[in-house]
């Protein structure tokens, strides 16, 4: 049996197409994809992420803990800030990529995809006895909006929450107490637009959805929050990031900071040469899709497709794909093998769409 | 509410077939459409090309899914419909007028197992 978030009854009234995704019974899309993407790059559209899981740490260690368990620098960060980071094993291979919220020196939030809930759970358990402080699965408490587009400050300033929503930094977060309960308002998100994710009790965040929607706020579903990702590059985990790879295999060197004391991984991540490399692939014609060969024009295999969509801004088929490194080279010619067909992708650099967030 | 046209016969898998003697014109239907939302792309066989009753002959995508299409008959392409290549946004706009390929059939038993509008209007129903 699947779960279901508080806005489920919400989403069915609005039409949504429902699917089973983690577990939860989550919408996909509602009237029309593109129409979703696209109001969230140029004003404001809102997802229910309630699916997704909210440990907590608390205690004197919390933020040692926490700077040990994943790569990036937590410890160095200011309060209030947000950080991306991967939580690797000992041999540098990915359990999740999470984003750490610094509350305070002893209060620190992380949020983890809902697949992974379990899995980064018990990796916690099994190292937070070491350390003064206290890990709590707060998932169950907590509903997750996520507003996006450049209009999101703009239209959560019209809503009435209780208490005054301040127009903070991209990647921070602030929490709000109001009517006994916690609210927590972080200026982040999965779309590359401004935006903000709320954290709040069942109650708030369904009176907060009803006001968005009262507002003409478009909302959106998990396939439109795919195409948004992936056409500014964010990875997934399950697709770009596995439990067989390590961050450095990923493009994710930027998350790994080598030059804290100590954290797990490290030692193994110090010396490791990475085996693959992800590749930006646009193609003027055909949709790349999720496993899809990705070939040197001779037709040696180099790899395969980790997402692929048609991107709704740029009107053509994008992917993420994963090389092997010994195997490519800047200066070859790419090919996906769509269903047998040889089709021609440019490698580039840069996101396929820069989104608008500061 | 779907479109639906007297006349034509329907699969399970949400093609239309018209027969005009011997040529079997293939498309996708209003209810195919409909479910996949923006279709983006479209692959059809090259003319001349044999194709196996119940094996695909080709694909519709939408921005995030690919469905196969099948054909239920037997038969040689005589014409592939260009057009919807080049904007597959008109299957959107008229499922019915935008067929994807004309096939010349020998045999046109395998049609008489088909739905006909009444059968396929409650199909759709049972499967919305």
């Amino acid at each position: 049996m699947s779960n279901q978030t508080a806005l489920y009854n919400q989403h069915l009234n609005l039409g949504a197409k429902m699917v089973d995704f983690a577990g939860w019974q989550m919408p996909i899309q509602y009237k029309n994809l593109k129409e979703e993407v696209k109001a969230i790059r140029e004003s404001v559209g809102v997802f229910d992420v309630s699916h997704m899981g909210e440990f907590f740490i608390r205690g004197n260690d919390a933020l040692k803990f926490v700077d040990y368990m994943v790569t990036n620098d937590i410890a160095g960060a200011q309060i209030g800030k947000a950080i991306y980071s991967p939580l690797c094993r000992e041999d540098g291979t990915i359990i999740d990529d999470l984003i750490v919220y610094k509350l305070a020196n002893d209060e620190i939030l992380i949020c983890v995809n809902a697949s992974n809930i379990e899995k980064d759970f018990q990796w916690f358990e099994k190292h937070v006895q070491d350390f003064d402080c206290q890990l709590k699965n707060e998932s169950d408490e907590y509903s997750l909006l996520a507003l996006q587009g450049p209009k999101s400050f703009e239209v959560l300033s019209k809503c009435d929450l209780g208490f005054q929503v301040n127009d903070i930094e991209y990647y921070s977060i602030q929490a709000h107490d109001a009517n006994g309960s916690k609210t927590l308002i972080a200026r982040t998100g999965y779309t590359g637009e401004d935006g903000f994710e709320i954290f709040g009790p069942h109650d708030l965040i369904k009176n907060l959805w009803n006001q968005l929607m009262e507002l003409n706020v478009m909302p959106c579903g998990l396939g439109a929050r795919d195409v948004l990702r992936l056409e500014v590059c964010y990875p997934l985990y399950g697709h770009e990031l596995t439990d067989e790879i390590t961050p450095l295999d990923c493009g994710l060197k930027w998350t790994v900071k080598l030059k804290k004391e100590n954290f797990i991984g490290k030692t193994f991540l110090e010396s490791y040469q990475p085996k693959y490399q992800l590749l930006k692939l646009v193609l003027d014609k055909g949709i790349p899709r999720d496993h899809y060969v990705v070939e040197d024009e001779n037709g040696n295999q180099l790899g395969e497709v980790t997402s692929g969509t048609m991107s709704v801004i740029l009107g053509k088929g994008i992917a993420l794909a994963r090389v092997e490194k010994k195997l490519y080279s800047e200066d070859m010619k790419i090919n996906v093998d769509i269903r047998g067909r040889k089709y021609m992708a440019q490698v580039t650099k840069k996101p396929f769409v820069v989104g608008g967030h500061k | 509410m779907t479109k639906i046209i007297e006349g034509l016969k329907y699969t399970e898998e949400h093609e239309w077939i018209a027969l005009d003697g011997n040529i079997a014109t293939i498309g996708i239907t209003d209810f195919a459409q409909s479910s996949l939302g923006d279709i983006v792309f479209v692959e059809l066989p090259a003319e001349g090309e044999e194709i196996e009753a119940g094996n695909s002959f080709g694909v519709v995508e939408s921005i995030k899914s690919v469905s196969d299409l099948y054909s239920p008959i037997s038969g040689k392409v005589t014409e592939k419909n260009d057009t919807v290549e080049g904007t597959p946004e008109n299957i959107n706009e008229d499922a019915f007028g935008a067929w994807l390929i004309k096939l010349e059939v020998h045999d046109t038993a395998a049609l008489d197992n088909l739905m006909d509008h009444t059968a396929y209007q409650e199909y759709c129903e049972a499967n919305s």
